[in-house]
């Protein structure tokens, strides 16, 4: 895979956050302009129990939730543990991080803010071409898990 | 007898826990109280109140072989009745948990009778018969075995040990099994396979980091003491592998 031809970074604080705690960032973020793609990931919070006895029960989960940032709504199906964003140029990624840096101090939560070009797929793998064609936007390529039927969230910026 | 068991080597608190806890002659202190019913609850292999189910007749009931062996080791009380075998699985995060895998396994062997541990990378099952697995359950859920934060009891789905906290200080659980209350209490609201149960089963407050830190049996180089500090585990665990890399090579004396 070659560099992105954007800037990208992560954010990683040292605790997964809550839906709570994931949407009031998540709503500071998307204030700051000149934002292309960000992506959450996280351990899935299943809507079934997948393994074991109670396999295919219901698995009530107060953390699996819908959350609303900007205008868009969307079920939260991960539980936080870090967010990669891909932004326009440098001094964007200096906003976030002193963004984040008042964010987390007052939720008392160490965190890292990594930096650099290779935190999102630049080609299509295998798994992208047999999902999405050989004619596939580039903008879509590593935002979302090839497997889910549903698509990345567009989220309206300023 | 003039051997002493030694337990495992190292100067770390770490090594000194691990010790403590597979010694059967250290009583291990008693941090929270846990009734039977909530034992048999969060197990969710029976129905509480209800009687064992049965896998084969009581002892008393049925001929024996005439076999050495059972005239030397006397069966457990669940043997004895012939209660089925039944399974608690713990998973102990990474995190300054209080145990880990191969520590229980250890442990259990040398505090309980008759039972099958079974060890894991992230966790650890141990199977017995259903009413010596309930007793053994509640020791290990009321003493220094046990964070309600950091240990979690879970019999499948069980991802979490190695990811970061929750920002509640709860390890990850997708069937989110137990819950932290607005008390501070962490309290079961299903049962170890993640089936939803009748009542909240309350296991206390979480003990904290100081508590924590202080009872870890695991080496953690970020939040715990480190593994390369101990120079004594270190040398113990080069020689095992020294050894057994020379024994590949099948020595032999001149």
């Amino acid at each position: 895979m070659t560099e992105a031809d954007y800037p990208q970074c992560r954010i990683v604080p040292l605790r997964m956050l809550k839906p709570d705690s994931s949407e009031q960032l998540l709503n500071e973020i998307v204030k700051i302009s000149r934002i292309r793609r960000m992506m959450i990931n996280g351990p899935n919070l299943p809507r079934t129990v997948p393994y074991g006895p109670a396999r295919g029960k219901p698995n009530p989960n107060t953390n699996r939730r819908v959350i609303t940032v900007g205008t868009s709504e969307f079920e939260l199906q991960v539980q936080v543990g870090s967010i990669t964003l891909e932004v326009m140029d440098d001094t964007v990624v200096e906003e976030i991080r002193a963004l984040c840096d008042a964010f987390f101090a007052e939720k008392n939560i160490p965190y890292q803010l990594q930096s650099g070009r290779k935190f999102m797929k630049t080609q299509a793998s295998l798994t992208d071409y047999t999902k999405y064609g050989p004619n596939v936007d580039p903008a879509v390529i590593g935002l979302t898990d090839p497997r889910k039927k549903e698509g990345p969230i567009i989220i309206q910026g300023r | 007898m003039a051997y002493k068991p030694q337990y495992g080597p190292g100067t770390s608190t770490v090594a000194e826990n691990r010790r403590r806890q597979m010694n059967p002659d250290v009583k291990l202190e008693k941090v929270r109280d846990v009734t039977d019913e909530d034992v048999v609850l969060v197990l969710g292999h029976r129905a509480p109140g209800s009687a064992y189910p049965t896998a084969h007749p009581p002892l008393t009931e049925q001929q024996e072989p005439d076999c050495p062996i059972r005239k030397i080791v006397e069966a457990t009380d669940g043997a004895k009745a012939g209660d089925r075998v039944r399974y608690v699985q713990f998973v102990d995060s990474m995190y300054n948990g209080p145990s880990q895998p191969y520590q229980r396994t250890y442990t259990e062997c040398y505090r309980f009778r008759g039972i099958d541990p079974g060890t894991l990378s992230g966790r650890q099952i141990v199977e017995c018969r259903e009413r010596d697995l309930e007793a053994y359950s509640k020791w290990l859920i009321e003493t220094e075995m046990f964070d309600p934060a950091l240990t979690s009891i879970r019999g499948a789905t069980v991802h979490g040990h190695s990811l970061r906290l929750a920002e509640d200080g709860l390890m990850f659980d997708m069937l989110q099994r137990c819950i932290l209350g607005e008390d501070g209490v962490v309290r079961y609201v299903k049962d170890q396979i993640g089936e939803p149960l009748d009542r909240e089963v309350l296991v206390g407050k979480p003990q904290g980091d100081a508590w924590t830190k202080g009872k870890s049996t695991i080496f953690h180089s970020l939040v715990g003491e480190s593994y390369r500090d101990d120079e004594e585990y270190v040398e113990y665990i080069v020689r095992v592998h020294t050894l057994r890399t020379k024994y590949g090579f099948m020595p032999k004396e001149e």
